[in-house]
C-alpha cells in the first residue's frame, strides 16, 4: 500500500476515503434529517444523501483500480444513478465535477486534490438553476477554498488538505443561518451542507486511520467535533437496509456471529455450516455489519437493499386483462405518486407506469429510469408531482436512449391536471405545451401538521399545528383542517374558481372529511366539491382548486 | 310546393318544429321507454318533460328505432302525392333506424325511396334535409346530400359520460375518461365514429376548449349550437362563434328525448358541416 503522504491520493486511497464517508454519514444521517427546516414532513435530506452516497460507493467497492480517475468515475456514475432529493442530486454533481477534474490522472498531489475539490463545487454551482447561498453549494465552495489554502502551504500533504476541507465545511455550515433567514428562524444549520461536512469528515477519518495503520506519525489536525453525536439513535420505525450475504471461511462460529450481528440490527438470520454461513439482517448501518462479518472470512453474494426502495414498486398494470391500444403518438407517461387512491387515479387517466414515492419517499433517479425503460414507448413524459422529486427527475433526462421530457409538476393536483390534458393522438411536443399550461392553471392547497416549531413566512407555528400550504408555500396555521382549508380558499379568492377536488389522505377520519366538505359548501356555495380517496400519507388533505 | 319528392327524416335530427312546415319535412319518431311506458320522441313527450323524468327516474330509459312497419306506413301515405322520397337518418353506427327505413321502403311497391345513412346525429341531419328540400329533383337531392355526409360534424360536450356509457355507445376507456375523476368528455362524431377529442375537469374550461376546437375547424357552413336544458350556455357559445362567422346564421337547437337519453342533461353541442 502506497504511503498517502508520499504519493498522494490514488484510486484505492480514494476508495477507502469514500467508504469512510459512507460509514460516517450513515452513522449521522438522522441528525441531518432533523435539521429539516420546513415544518412539513419531508425531513429526509440525510436519508437522501446517504442513499445517494451509498449508490456512489456501490461500484467503487468492487473495483481494485489503482487510478483515482477510474474510482472517481465509478463514484460519479453511481451517485448519478442513485441520486434522490435535491441534496442528493447536488451531491451527485459534486462527484461529477470531481471526476471531471481528475480525468486521466492516476494519483493526485495535495494541490491537485484541492483543485479537484474546488472544481467539484464549481460543477455543483453550474448544475443548479438559481444557486442559493447558505446551502450545500456554499459549503462545497468553502471546503474547496480551505483545501486550496492548505495545499499552498510549504508542508502541505493529503491529510492536511482533507482536514482543511472538512474544517472549511464545518465553518461554512455554522454560518448558514446568517445566510438563509429560513434557517435562522428555525434555529438550525443547513441540512445538506451539514451532510457534506460529514462526508468530508468521514474521508478524513479513514485517511487518518490509514496513516495510523501504516505507522506514520499522526499529523496535527483540526479537531473533529461533529455536531451530531447520535450514531446510535436509530430512527423510529426507520426503514433500514436489508443486508444479506454469505461468509465463506473455516470453523465459523455461528452463535458468535449471530450475537454480533444481532447487536447491529433486527430480523437477524444466521444459518449454515462452519464453512459457509448465510446472514440476513435489517440494519441501519450495513457498512458496520459488513466490516464485522468481513473479519470472519470472505463475503459472497453481498446484497444491501434499501428497504424504502424495495417498498416502492413499479406497479404492474393490474388491468392487464384488456391491453391498452397502442398510443398513436407513441408517447408514454410515467408519474411519481404515493397513496393507493392516487395511484388508481393516475392509472385511470392513462399513466403507463407509476413510481411510488413522494414527499418523504423521494424516488431515486434509478427508480424513475427503471420505470421509463419499462414503458413500451421511445418517448416518455415524466411527472414528478412533488417539488422534492423534480431535481432527481431532471437527472433522468439523458440517461436513457429514450426521449424523456419532464413536466415539472410540484404537486398531485398539478400532476392530475397535466395528465388530463394529455392527448394520445397529438404529437409529444404539443402535449408537453398543453400539459405544462394546464399544470400551471391549477392551485394546490396541502394540509398537514407541523413537525417542528418554526417561524416561516411571517407565521409562528408550533409543532403539531395544522398548517396549510398554498402552492408549496406555508400560508396558514390553525387548529383544525376545515378552518385552515376555509381560510386557504378565501385567500385564493373563491370567485375565480369553479371546482375543488379534495384528495383525502390516509389519516383523515370520516368526521373530518364531512366537516371539511360542509365547511367548503356552506362558505363557498358557488364552488363544486368533489371528494376522492387519495390515500396519501402525511397530508390528511390535498386540494385542487381550478 | 314545386318539388315532386318528399323529404323524410327521424326525430334524432332535432329538426326545429318550424322547419317541418317551412321545408315540408316528414319526421318519424324514435321511441323512449321508461320501464314499460313507451313514448314517441317529440310526439308524446316534450323535451322539458323528458329531462324532468330523466332526473327523477331511478332506472335509465332505453330507446328504440321506429319499426319498418311505421316507416312503410309513412312512405305509403307520401306515395299518394309524391313521385319519390329521400329518407335521411341517424348514422347506422348509432341506431338501427336507417335499416328499419330500408326494410320498410322495400315493402312499399311502386314508390321510389332513397334511404341515406347520414353517418351523424342531431341537427346536421336537419341541415341535410333542408339541403335536400331545396333541390329540384330527387336525384339532385340524393347527390347533394351524399356529397355532404362525410362533412357532417357533431362536437359534443357531455356533463357526464354516464348516460352514453349506460347506453353502450362508448366506454370510459374509449372516451379516455378514467374511472375515478369526474371528467367532462369532449367528443366528435365524424367518419362514422365517436372520437374523444378532449377531457376537461371543469365545465367552463370545457366550453372554452370546445369553442377553440371549433375555430380550428373553420371554414364551415350550416352551424347550430345544441343543448339539453342549458339554453343560456348555448346562447353564450353561439355568440362566441358568431364573432368568427359574421355571415353565418347560427341556429340554436334542442337535443331531443332519444338523443338526450344518451347524452344526459346539460349536454352541449356545436354541429356543422365542413366546407
Amino acid at each position: 500500500m502506497a504511503l498517502a503522504k508520499a504519493t498522494g491520493v490514488d484510486g484505492q486511497l480514494f476508495k477507502r476515503a469514500l467508504l469512510g464517508s459512507l460509514s460516517w454519514l450513515s452513522a449521522n444521517h438522522e441528525e441531518v434529517n432533523r435539521l429539516n427546516v420546513f415544518p412539513v414532513p419531508d425531513g429526509d435530506t440525510g436519508t437522501n444523501m446517504l442513499l445517494t452516497l451509498q449508490s456512489a460507493v456501490e461500484d467503487v467497492k468492487e473495483s481494485n483500480a489503482a487510478e483515482i480517475s477510474k474510482i472517481a468515475k465509478l463514484a460519479s456514475h453511481g451517485s448519478l444513478m442513485g441520486a434522490r432529493g435535491n441534496s442528493g442530486v447536488i451531491l451527485s454533481q459534486i462527484f461529477r465535477g470531481f471526476a471531471r477534474a481528475v480525468e486521466g490522472k492516476s494519483s493526485l498531489t495535495p494541490a491537485e486534490l484541492a483543485g479537484a475539490f474546488e472544481e467539484a463545487a464549481n460543477a455543483a454551482y453550474r448544475a443548479v438553476n438559481k444557486p442559493t447561498e447558505g446551502t450545500i453549494l456554499t459549503v462545497a465552495r468553502e471546503a474547496g477554498r480551505a483545501a486550496a489554502t492548505a495545499a499552498s502551504a510549504a508542508d502541505a500533504n493529503v491529510p492536511r488538505v482533507i482536514a482543511a476541507a472538512a474544517a472549511g465545511a464545518r465553518a461554512a455550515v455554522q454560518k448558514t443561518p446568517g445566510q438563509l433567514p429560513i434557517l435562522r428562524d428555525a434555529g438550525v444549520v443547513d441540512a445538506g451542507g451539514f451532510g457534506l461536512q460529514l462526508i468530508l469528515e468521514g474521508m478524513l477519518k479513514s485517511v487518518e486511520e490509514t496513516e495510523a495503520a501504516i505507522g506514520s506519525v499522526a499529523e496535527p489536525r483540526a479537531p473533529v467535533t461533529p455536531a451530531a453525536q447520535v450514531s446510535l439513535d436509530l430512527p423510529e420505525g426507520g426503514w433500514g437496509y436489508c443486508t444479506e450475504f454469505l461468509i465463506e471461511g473455516s470453523n465459523l462460529d455461528l452463535d458468535l456471529i449471530r450475537d454480533q450481528i444481532e447487536a447491529l440490527g433486527n430480523s437477524v438470520l444466521v444459518v449454515g455450516e462452519p464453512e459457509l454461513v448465510k446472514v440476513h439482517v435489517h440494519t441501519d448501518d450495513p457498512t458496520r455489519v459488513i466490516n464485522v462479518a468481513g473479519g470472519y472470512g470472505k463475503l459472497l453474494k453481498l446484497n444491501v437493499g434499501d428497504m424504502s426502495t424495495q417498498h416502492r414498486r413499479i406497479i404492474e398494470d393490474e388491468g392487464a386483462t384488456a391491453p391498452r391500444p397502442t398510443r398513436p403518438n407513441g408517447v408514454g407517461l410515467v408519474a411519481v405518486v404515493a397513496g393507493r387512491g392516487l395511484v388508481d387515479i393516475f392509472r385511470g387517466l392513462g399513466v403507463d407506469a407509476i413510481v411510488e414515492g413522494g414527499q418523504t419517499m423521494n424516488p431515486s433517479t434509478q427508480d424513475m429510469l427503471t420505470a421509463i425503460e419499462a414503458v413500451p414507448y421511445d418517448e416518455v413524459i415524466l411527472l414528478p408531482n412533488n417539488g422534492n422529486v423534480i431535481a432527481a427527475a431532471r437527472q433522468v433526462v439523458g440517461l436513457t436512449k429514450k426521449q424523456v421530457d419532464l413536466v415539472e409538476t410540484h404537486s398531485v393536483p398539478q400532476g392530475v391536471s397535466a395528465v388530463v390534458a394529455f392527448r394520445p393522438e397529438q404529437p409529444g411536443a404539443d402535449n408537453l405545451r398543453a400539459m405544462k399550461a394546464e399544470a400551471e392553471r391549477v392551485q394546490t392547497i396541502e394540509v398537514t401538521h407541523a413537525v417542528r416549531d418554526t417561524r416561516s413566512n411571517g407565521l409562528r407555528v408550533k409543532k403539531g399545528d395544522v398548517i396549510g400550504l398554498i402552492n408549496d408555500r406555508l400560508e396558514l396555521a390553525g387548529d383544525d383542517y376545515a378552518d385552515v382549508v376555509k381560510r386557504a380558499l378565501g385567500k385564493l379568492g373563491p370567485n375565480d374558481y369553479e371546482l375543488v377536488t379534495v384528495y383525502r389522505g390516509e389519516q383523515a377520519s370520516d368526521a373530518e372529511m364531512n366537516q371539511l366538505e360542509t365547511e367548503i359548501r356552506s362558505n363557498y356555495p358557488s364552488l363544486e366539491v368533489e371528494v376522492q380517496q387519495g390515500g396519501q400519507q402525511h397530508y390528511p388533505f390535498i386540494l385542487s382548486v381550478e | 310546393m314545386a318539388r315532386s319528392f318528399a323529404v323524410v327524416t327521424d326525430s334524432t335530427a332535432d329538426l326545429p318544429d318550424e322547419w317541418r312546415t317551412r321545408y315540408g319535412i316528414e319526421v318519424v319518431p324514435l321511441k323512449v321507454l321508461f320501464g314499460k311506458e313507451t313514448f314517441r320522441d317529440r310526439v308524446d313527450m316534450s323535451n322539458e318533460e323528458f329531462f324532468r323524468r330523466l332526473a327523477a327516474s331511478t332506472t335509465l330509459p332505453t330507446t328504440s328505432a321506429p319499426s319498418p312497419g311505421e316507416f312503410a306506413e309513412v312512405y305509403r301515405r307520401l306515395a299518394k302525392d309524391h313521385d319519390g322520397c329521400i329518407s335521411i337518418h341517424i348514422g347506422a353506427q348509432l341506431s338501427a333506424t336507417a335499416e328499419a327505413a330500408r326494410v320498410g321502403a322495400s315493402s312499399v311497391a311502386g314508390f321510389e325511396v332513397r334511404v341515406l345513412d347520414s353517418e351523424t346525429v342531431s341537427m346536421p341531419i336537419a341541415f341535410l334535409c333542408r339541403i335536400a328540400a331545396e333541390c329540384a329533383t330527387l336525384d339532385d337531392a340524393v347527390s347533394a346530400v351524399s356529397q355532404r355526409v362525410a362533412k357532417t360534424r357533431v362536437l359534443a360536450l357531455l356533463d357526464t359520460l354516464r348516460y352514453l356509457e349506460m347506453g353502450g355507445r362508448l366506454t370510459r376507456a374509449q372516451a379516455m375518461i378514467g374511472t375515478m375523476l369526474d371528467l367532462k368528455p369532449l367528443l366528435l362524431v365524424a367518419d362514422r365514429e365517436i372520437k374523444p377529442v378532449d377531457r376537461v375537469r371543469t365545465r367552463s374550461r370545457a366550453i372554452t376548449r370546445m369553442v377553440e376546437f371549433f375555430k380550428k375547424e373553420l371554414p364551415v357552413e350550416h352551424v347550430a349550437v345544441m343543448h339539453a336544458q342549458a339554453p343560456d350556455e348555448a346562447a353564450d357559445i353561439a355568440s362566441r362563434l358568431g364573432q368568427d362567422l359574421p355571415n353565418e346564421e347560427i341556429t340554436l337547437g334542442q337535443i331531443g328525448c332519444v338523443l338526450g337519453t344518451h347524452t344526459g342533461p346539460r349536454a352541449l353541442g356545436i354541429v356543422y358541416l365542413k366546407k
